[in-house]
């Protein structure tokens, strides 16, 4: 199967028009104001799923699709943003002594999901001019993957599932909330399906390949880390997500970050931001220079991360390398120490030059003891992603698998 | 079972782009009528543009992403040239007249080597805001553009001062 990247990119915005219309409802009904940050589709495998959503707690509901869109819908909430809205929402409502929250809270919350879904979905009903059925909502409470609907994770291990994930965050207040939507994967597969001679569709099964490229890259990059510093690390999330080239640089935090930038030459082009927050890159520069340095990080500390960066990026083109069974040539990475947007929108903007949207491979690498973390971006230019594909042999992939069960 | 849709409603660009936000993001824009203060953050090669007309009240600011629209561009705002004009038909609404509107501009840096060889997009941004604000008739009373870091502008809709933070430092003009 291609997928036609066009109708990726439709789909995409009337999640996001979705999700604008549920933040609307939202500050409608709290009076807290809120905008969408980012909207994006995922294909993700098993073990993506378990990495975004693991560790994390939620309160929410899940509501049914079905009609011209089937699938399945989650409003997600950390706990105390949950709190803040049911106490504006149901003034009388309140979390137990146990942390839970009682029945009035609870019908807050469904209530509350209940409206932004029904503002989330009346734009696909018009876009697919076919009425949506929408199921009551269910009030989840949940750890990690349970607050997807049930099932969504088996079918992720079949098969990779399609995720839109919207995060929407309040103005002034720590508030954030999460619309994901699961659409049925026959269905939405061949809503995205386009004919073999389409000049935009990229084949499915290479994408997936391509996803798996980025874990790769990644993973290789976390391994020169722990070389190097002797920290144990590992790569927490690892994803293939599709977004509207204005958005990439909102996928990074709205805070600064030290790490180097580089630019892929030939096939595939694109860049590579290897980014440390502030704090992580001061505890991996007290971890690896033998002296005292002054805060806040200085030419040295700085100095340090540059090091660690061309580490990083030469792992991680090894593991691209290694699946395309070709040298990639690059620019020498760069310095940086600026607001994340700022370090990404650059890269942005090049690209945006020819593509409306952008491939966004994010990769997050962590230490169990939570010493650090380092967000690796790799967004790739569409044209040259599609040639490297093109050239792709599947099989090499299976190779790879081949060779990884062997050693590990 | 609950069914939403299916026929069009109301006008659905109504809640997305009523413009009272006063937090703009990337190739987005608000206006403000009673002098509420205008924020962009992460402004790296993209550029800010804030405008103002002092005796209508009515200001706005844009974070353009790239020069130039191609034909029947998705989102006006990405762009420096159809992003202004959209910007000051925005105003316009709101009571304000090209021909007494100046401009302040901030942003457009060259972050990266691969980014200040052949024609870098900060510096096109600056230039095609530029001929698009002259031809136009709106002055430019003052830039802090170019460099090589990152911006964060606060656009005080009352008094038109533009405030900057960058790389540590904070400025006003």
């Amino acid at each position: 199967m291609r997928v036609d990247i066009q109708s990726l990119g439709t789909y995409n915005r009337l999640a996001q028009e979705g999700a604008e219309h549920a933040a609307a409802s939202l500050t409608q009904m709290t009076g807290i104001e809120t905008y969408v940050d980012v909207t994006n589709v995922t294909l993700m495998s098993k073990r993506d799923v378990e990495d975004v959503f693991g560790g994390t707690e939620f309160v929410g509901v899940q509501i049914g699709l079905g009609g011209g869109l089937s699938g399945e819908t989650a409003l997600a909430f950390d706990r105390d943003s949950a709190a803040s809205i049911v106490d504006v929402l149901v003034p009388g409502a309140s979390a137990g002594d146990d942390d839970t929250f009682d029945e009035m809270a609870r019908s807050g919350v469904k209530e509350i999901g209940n409206i932004m879904m029904g503002g989330f979905v009346d734009g696909w009903a018009d876009y697919l001019a076919a009425s949506v059925d929408m199921t009551p909502p269910t009030y989840v409470e949940r750890d990690g993957t349970d607050v997807l609907p049930n099932g969504a994770l088996d079918r992720a291990e079949e098969e990779h599932v399609f995720v839109f994930e919207s995060q929407m965050t309040a103005v002034d207040e720590q508030i954030d909330a999460y619309i994901y939507m699961l659409p049925e994967y026959g269905a939405f597969a061949e809503m995205l399906e386009a004919s073999d001679d389409h000049e935009n569709a990229i084949p499915m099964d290479k994408l997936t390949v391509f996803d798996e490229m980025t874990r790769q890259g990644a993973e290789r990059a976390a391994e020169n880390v722990s070389s190097m510093t002797g920290i144990e690390t590992d790569v927490d999330v690892s994803r293939l997500s599709f977004v509207p080239i204005e958005d990439v640089p909102n996928t990074a935090r709205d805070e600064v970050y030290v790490g180097t930038v580089m630019e892929f030459k030939g096939t595939p082009g694109g860049y590579l931001a290897i980014l440390f927050d502030e704090p992580s890159a001061r505890t991996i520069v007290d971890a690896t220079v033998p002296m005292e340095l002054d805060e806040p990080l200085g030419d040295m500390g700085e100095s340090a991360i540059q090091e660690l960066g061309n580490i990083m990026t030469s792992g991680f083109i090894d593991g691209w390398a290694n699946v395309l069974e070709t040298s990639i040539d690059h620019t020498p990475p760069e310095l940086v120490h600026d607001l994340g947007t700022a370090i990404l929108s650059p890269i942005a903007g090049r690209l945006g030059q020819s593509q409306e949207y952008a491939f966004l491979m994010d990769s997050t690498v962590v230490t169990p003891e939570g010493e650090f973390n380092c967000e690796i971006y790799a967004i790739p230019d569409e044209q040259k992603l599609k040639e490297a594909l093109d050239s792709l042999l599947v099989e090499r992939s299976d190779q790879l698998e081949a060779n990884r069960e062997s050693i590990f | 079972m609950k069914t939403y849709g299916g026929t069009p409603t109301e006008d659905r660009r109504s809640s997305s782009s009523a413009r009272t936000r006063t937090r703009v993001g990337i190739a987005d824009f608000a206006v403000t009528a009673d002098g509420a203060v205008l924020t962009t953050s992460g402004l790296g090669s993209c550029l800010g543009v804030a405008l103002r007309d002092e005796r209508a009240g009515v200001a706005g600011l844009i974070h353009v992403m790239l020069p130039t629209a191609p034909d029947d561009p998705p989102n006006v705002a990405k762009y420096a040239d159809t992003g202004i004009d959209a910007l000051v038909a925005s105003m316009a609404d709101e009571g304000a007249a090209p021909g007494r509107m100046r401009a302040k501009l901030a942003g457009g840096s060259a972050m990266f080597e691969f980014d200040s060889q052949d024609e870098p997009i900060g510096e096109r941004n600056v230039a095609v805001t530029r001929a698009r604000l002259d031809r136009l008739g709106v002055p430019v009373d003052a830039t802090d553009v170019g460099g090589d870091a990152g911006r964060s502008l606060r656009f005080h809709g009352d008094t038109g001062e533009l405030r900057i933070k960058s790389a540590g430092d904070e400025r006003l003009i």
